[in-house]
């Protein structure tokens, strides 16, 4: 290694040529990086619910439904000419767009198109609410009153205040992955809509616009904070290094690595997920740490002896960091390689593109510093001119003089967090990922807390045999099912062809109450079918039923896309669907069954991937350090910073998710770095037979101090993701500097009192 | 402006008449020649409908039918025959020409052993589950409600035809029939639509319709087979139409309510 660190200070601009050479062909490349923004590709194909999403969209349609609300404040309401010709006008405009569908009823569903049964003196009319926008007063009265007898439409079209209306659409097929187009496309006509004047306001949401929103601007947002991140790091590195070389060449070292890693991206094809967009500021904040390290190592070696020339002192502080920047670098890759276990695709991607990241940042660390340095002109620096010297002096003392404080104190961070652990929650919502103040966000708090809900929860239940959904007990079963979910306060409505038949058999015995039962023969019910179909288009159906009666679909909206609601009413559903259902086959999908799963195997990765990081890590201490006593050791400081996070996030209520559930892997990588490299140097002290005060001093003042840039550069660039708009951004950054700064205190002030102490056993 | 229109208006109509005998019809011409064809004062049928979803499954109903003109009004009474939870089940519908009245349907349900009066349909909307809306399943579309356009001449399926775009006459019938545009070929010998493409809001392709087989009975063109098949949902539906007994003087007794509820019998 010796030889190849005097090569590159003599050579110094071959170095950089070929370092200006291979990013010219990394950033060639990014020309050709995609992005892919739909969710569904997420998941992992044989999943179940993966798997019974595909079915619900082939048998009954997607229940994925893009949400228009208009709101008026006014005396009456939406009940006005003016509303109601914008409904119909927006309405009409759907059906005009290649965007949606508006095939059948249950594609398009606005006051224009839904349709009233109704008895009549000798028999039954099927007809729509609104033929045409009604301007009358009486006929508006008249539209008011029977939305309020029907009933059906009462909080899932019509709100039951009178003040909103919802147009509920389906969104093409092949719109998958375009959501977000929806999205503007709407606000654009919405904007045009609001610019002619009226009292309406027109709010948008639906899952598929808060997938497709979600999904740009996540990464767009990203890209926003970059700059702010790289600003924060040049700031926190001028007060580290004092002077505009210690911040220039890191910084290049974080944006190189940066450009070499999405080039390597947009090479092999692979698109930018949500998740991995964290990537490029993961890199810029994590990748500095090499370079910290080795100018801080380069600086003091020239402090301690002026009469080192340049080339010597750079050789000498490449000798003496090598090897703990490789083994940091090797033990963050495994971090982040560990979460290859996950099922879930973007994941993988993730961890696989952070370690490749990470060797690039070791490569461009180890050849540009001592090249850059070689060429710059020498300048002299004094070792007292060091910055944070009185911290570093204040903590050796304490740490060598009351070591018990210390303890105690940590003691009492580990109780207190190892509660918050037995507190920690799983759940993921997406809509809570954007900010209150968010326009999205705001349309879908309003929305759902007058309406029936936007989340879809959707059962499927295979009767078994053809006409098998029109037995009297198979519809009773799904009244029931129907029952049972509507007493929750979050489930919104729910809807299934039992309903619609209940409401035929009342509406053929007079309007009679007590008839607003399931037809008492599947002859009834296949004759209620046929005759709707007279004068109801029989695709209203479609959704709720297969056309040989087979198969039948409950459709459930709940009020809340929060995976833990819908874990706890599938639990209580699942109790009694054999009761109600004997012998179906009875299977779940929709954005709540999607969520809920999702999370499941989240988690089931995140422990598996916290493991085999934990495993993988503790191997590679034991190869450097060559004892299973300091692997050990070095462990102890990012357990310690787990076990932190995660209590702190049971105390404070923050649930386990996605976003959170990079955190714990990346913790554990990014952070044992500081305890290799204070294990390193206290051994290598301890080896030249200094004593415990003499050790701490020492390694304070050198690697003690570029742990502190290092920790205070990562921790401030983490920071900056607190502005963030979208929630996962702000969770990343200050889980991730929150467990930077446990591992920093517990690897430089718990870390040598357990140094001491274990060696004190050991070999006394 | 008014002046411009009546003079192209003067001009077409002159172009009209130094036109040549042998010259080709208007869409409208061809369209009214259509409507107009013969279908006897009665008829006896039964229908065999299949529709076939997306996923292959298919569904059967087998039915008996009897239509009766009374000037320019239609009565028709439908009996079902399969499948077995709705035998028996019978509507009887008065087809009024007159625009402003509404058609007069009743349904017997056997399984409440009750008549009921079901209201009209809009015309738009889908007949039965099948893929025709109410205003497919007549011989032609209202002729007022589009504007026809003689696009040439076109074999389909070996037949000569005559080939014509419909495009609503206003954007409200545009919405209530459910097109915005139609292309129907019209066979130069039998006046038959033998192939109707329908095109949705959009302007997306939305259906096809085909009759594949016909056949003169009793002097008069009748098709045999109908397929309309929706390309946007892949639905489907076939009727095939069999024993055709055109003018036997059917009785006005069968087409009352009491008739609907005694059933078919061979």
């Amino acid at each position: 290694m010796t030889i190849l660190f005097e090569r590159i200070a003599r050579h110094p601009w071959l170095v950089l040529l070929f370092v200006v050479l291979a990013t010219a062909g990394f950033v060639s490349q990014l020309p050709k990086l995609t992005m892919e923004t739909n969710l569904e590709r997420m998941l992992p194909e044989g999943m179940d619910a993966h798997i019974n999403y595909l079915k619900l969209e082939k048998l009954f349609g997607t229940s994925n439904m893009v949400v228009i609300g208009i709101e008026n404040n006014g005396a009456d309401g939406i009940y006005n000419p003016h509303t109601l010709a914008l409904v119909e006008e927006l309405t009409h405009w759907l059906q005009t767009r290649k965007e949606f569908r508006s095939l059948a009823l249950a594609d398009l569903m606005s006051l224009s198109t839904i349709k009233d049964i109704r008895g009549t003196a000798d028999g039954m009319d099927v007809e729509r609410f609104m033929p045409h926008a009604f301007s009358k007063p009486e006929d508006i009265a008249h539209l008011r009153q029977r939305l309020m007898d029907n009933g059906l439409y009462m909080g899932s079209i019509v709100s039951e205040d009178g003040k909103g209306t919802l147009i509920v659409v389906r969104p093409a097929r092949n719109m998958a992955g375009h959501y977000h187009e929806i999205y503007e496309l709407l606000k654009e006509k919405i904007a045009d809509i609001e610019q002619r004047g009226g009292e309406e306001r027109i709010l948008i949401t639906g899952r598929p616009v808060i997938e497709g929103v979600f999904s740009i601007y996540m990464p767009d947002s990203m890209k926003k904070m970059q700059p702010l991140v790289l600003a924060l790091l040049a700031v926190l590195l001028f007060i580290s290094f004092r002077n505009l070389r210690g911040v220039c060449i890191p910084l290049t070292v974080v944006i190189l690595s940066e450009l070499w890693m999405m080039g390597t991206m947009a090479a092999t094809g692979i698109p930018m997920f949500t998740v991995t967009s964290m990537l490029p500021i993961l890199i810029l904040a994590v990748g500095i740490a090499d370079s910290v390290h080795l100018i801080t190592h380069i600086r003091v070696e020239a402090a301690r002896d002026t009469s080192l020339d340049r080339q010597t002192a750079i050789v000498r502080g490449m000798q003496a960091m090598w090897a703990p920047i490789l083994m940091t670098s090797l033990t963050t890759a495994a971090g982040f390689l560990a979460m290859l276990t996950s099922d879930i695709l973007p994941m993988r991607y993730f961890g696989v593109f952070a370690a490749i990241g990470i060797a690039y940042a070791f490569i461009i660390t180890i050849l540009f510093i001592p090249a850059i340095e070689a060429v710059l002109p020498h300048r002299e620096q004094a070792m007292h001119k060091l910055a944070f010297n009185g911290y570093l002096n204040w903590m050796s003392r304490t740490v060598v003089e009351r070591p018990r404080r210390v303890l105690m104190l940590f003691a009492v961070v580990l109780l207190v967090s190892g509660y918050g652990l037995t507190q920690i929650q799983v759940n993921s919502s997406l809509v809570s990922e954007f900010r209150p103040s968010d326009p999205l966000r705001h349309a879908d708090e309003v929305l759902n807390a007058h309406f029936a809900g936007t989340n879809a929860l959707d059962i499927m239940i295979d009767s078994g045999k053809q006409d098998g959904v029109l037995e009297p007990a198979f519809l009773q079963g799904m009244q029931s099912l129907q029952q049972l979910v509507e007493a929750d306060p979050l489930v919104g409505d729910s809807a299934s062809v039992a309903e619609f038949l209940a409401e035929m058999n009342k509406v053929m015995h007079e309007g009679k109450q007590r008839f607003k039962t399931v037809p008492e023969s599947s002859q009834l019910a296949a004759q209620y079918m046929l005759l709707y179909s007279f004068s109801g288009a029989p695709d209203d159906f479609d959704s709720f039923v297969t056309s040989d009666y087979r198969q039948a679909h409950v459709r459930i909206q709940m009020k809340t896309d929060s995976s833990a609601e819908a874990a706890s009413l599938l639990h209580k559903l699942e109790a009694k669907l054999a009761d109600w259902f004997p012998g179906a086959t009875v299977e779940f999908a929709g954005t709540a069954y999607t969520t809920h799963r999702f999370s499941d195997l989240i988690i089931k990765g995140q422990i598996q991937s916290l493991l085999l990081a934990l495993t993988a890590i503790f191997i590679l201490c034991f190869m450097m350090f060559r004892r299973w006593s300091d692997a050990l050791l070095a462990i102890m400081p990012v357990s310690l910073s787990v076990i932190v996070i995660y209590g702190i996030m049971g105390l404070i209520g923050l649930p386990l998710e996605i976003g959170t559930a990079i955190t714990g892997a990346m913790a554990l990588g990014i952070g044992v770095d500081f305890a290799i490299h204070y294990l390193y140097r206290y051994r290598e002290y301890q080896a030249q037979g200094m004593t415990h005060a003499d050790i701490v001093q020492h390694s304070n003042h050198d690697t003690g101090r570029a742990l502190l840039f290092n920790a205070l550069v990562v921790i401030g660039g983490f920071l900056v993701l607190l502005t963030a708009p979208l929630y996962p951004q702000v969770k990343l950054g200050a889980l991730v500097a929150g467990s930077m700064a446990v591992c920093y205190l517990a690897s430089t002030w718990l870390f040598p009192i357990v140094l001491q102490r274990s060696s004190r056993h050991a070999r006394p | 402006m008014n002046i411009t229109r009546t003079y192209l208006a003067i001009l077409l109509l002159a172009g009209g008449y130094v036109m040549p005998a042998w010259a080709d019809p208007t869409g409208l011409e061809v369209m009214q020649a259509a409507d107009a064809r013969e279908d006897g004062d009665d008829l006896r049928q039964t229908m065999r409908q299949t529709l076939i979803d997306r996923n292959g499954n298919t569904r059967e109903r087998v039915m008996v039918s009897f239509r009766k003109d009374e000037g320019k009004d239609k009565k028709m009474i439908t009996f079902f025959l399969k499948p077995a939870n709705i035998q028996d089940t019978a509507l009887l519908t008065y087809d009024y020409d007159d625009p402003e009245k509404d058609d007069d349907q009743w349904l017997y349900l056997p399984a409440l052993k009750k008549v009921r009066r079901i209201a009209a349909s809009d015309r738009g909307d889908y007949f039965m589950g099948t893929d025709f809306t109410f205003e497919d399943m007549k011989q032609s579309p209202e002729l007022t409600d589009y504007h026809w356009r003689l696009l040439g001449s076109a074999t389909v399926a070996g037949h000569d035809c005559w080939k014509v775009e419909g495009t609503p006459a206003s954007d409200d019938i545009a919405h209530e029939l459910g097109y915005s545009r139609m292309i129907q070929y019209v066979s130069k010998d039998t006046d038959i639509a033998i192939r109707v493409d329908y095109w949705d809001l959009a302007g997306r392709e939305l259906k096809h319709l085909k009759v594949t087989a016909m056949k003169k009975i009793q002097g008069i063109w009748s098709p045999l087979r109908i397929e309309m098949k929706n390309v946007q949902s892949q639905h489907s539906t076939i009727i095939t139409f069999s024993d055709q007994h055109y003018n036997s003087g059917l009785s006005n007794r069968l087409f009352t309510q009491r008739n609907l509820k005694r059933g078919y019998r061979e």
